[in-house]
């Protein structure tokens, strides 16, 4: 059974648990799916089995708490150092997934801007800073998903956290992500050598990468 | 943690393999199995750490089929590399636990005369 498959079935399946246990239950899974190097399919798999136990156990009037012991943290730090690592051809593949996601909505945005801004000089492309651009954009993104996922991670087993809290870190991150995106994008404008892409040709470029992200994805899950 | 639930954890893994040995089980079966034989301390959800533990050693193999209910589970079974351990694990047991008997017991004994 497919790691997706896995993740349906779960979420048709937590409905069945009380308050309680689905609150407990959905912690270790938070917990657990956020940590993006392991393996998704043990992952999954571990987590089914996690839920059919206590979808077992509470028919029997068992809490989470009775089954998965008094410290859930502590608990999913085990089956989190147990689980396998994620294998390399697997990562490489969605990491190529969403960089050239990335790169098509680039050229999309791009030849919506262009035909607003007018004039030639607007479709001209400098190799260097293009590059350099998407690149930024690429690491601001995944350090962007690292510390979202971090935080809700971090949050998953303390009462305190609020998603507002949450939301002001991701939002203070996004803005100053972009932020420096804009400062560098300013100071890089016009270097090295450039040609000239029409917002036609970015457009169906940017189509065509979108549907190749898409299609990957298909095929990946 | 309990001095009995100390002692459990070294030998869980061969508690574990010997219940999966007899046939192949899912893990609620396999945690319902150690209860029944007198191991009520181990808390249920200790198995699945285990459980992966062994997996990640290719001693034990899991594969998600249907069940008699109805629902797929996750069976595992012993590989071969599994049995050679078990076997491994119920030998040194047997040594540890003739002379640890002897002695312990013994201990009883002192403090009662």
């Amino acid at each position: 059974m497919k790691a997706s498959e896995l993740i349906e079935q779960n979420n048709q399946k937590r409905a069945l648990l009380t308050e309680g246990n689905e609150k407990y239950y959905t912690n270790l899974l938070l917990y657990i799916r956020t940590k993006l190097t392991l393996s998704e399919q043990q992952s999954e798999e571990v987590l089914m089995e996690m839920l059919d136990h206590l979808i077992e156990g509470q028919q029997e009037g068992k809490t989470a708490k009775e089954i998965f012991g008094n410290d859930p943290k502590g608990y999913a730090d085990e089956i989190v150092s147990q689980l396998p690592r994620e294998n390399k051809r697997n990562s490489f593949i969605f990491m190529g997934e969403i960089a050239v996601n990335i790169i098509g909505w680039f050229l999309i945005m791009r030849s919506i801007i262009i035909p607003i801004i007018g004039g030639e000089a607007s479709e001209k492309v400098y190799v260097i800073s293009s590059l350099l651009l998407i690149i930024l954009i690429m690491i601001m993104t995944a350090f962007g998903v690292k510390m979202i996922f971090g935080l809700i991670s971090q949050s998953s087993f303390d009462d305190k956290a609020t998603d507002k809290k949450m939301m002001f870190k991701a939002g203070l991150y996004g803005a100053g992500g972009f932020l420096i995106i804009a400062i560098i994008s300013f100071f890089v404008k016009e270097v090295g050598p450039s040609f000239t892409l029409p917002w036609q040709i970015s457009f169906g470029i940017g189509s065509l990468l979108l549907l190749v992200s898409w299609l990957i994805k298909k095929s990946r899950i | 943690m309990t001095i009995r639930s100390q002692l459990l954890k070294g030998i869980l893994d061969g508690c574990v393999l010997a219940v999966i040995e007899k046939e192949p089980v899912y893990g609620y079966e396999l945690s319902k199995k150690l209860q029944k034989v007198g191991l009520e301390d181990v808390s249920e959800g200790t198995i699945y750490p285990v459980l992966l533990r062994l997996q990640k050693n290719k001693l034990i193999l899991g594969e998600i089929r249907p069940s008699e209910s109805g629902p797929n589970r996750k069976y595992y079974s012993l590989t071969s590399a599994g049995k050679v351990t078990l076997e491994t694990i119920s030998l040194e047991w047997n040594q540890l636990s003739v002379p640890i008997n002897a002695l312990l017991s013994k201990g009883d004994e002192t403090i009662e005369s």
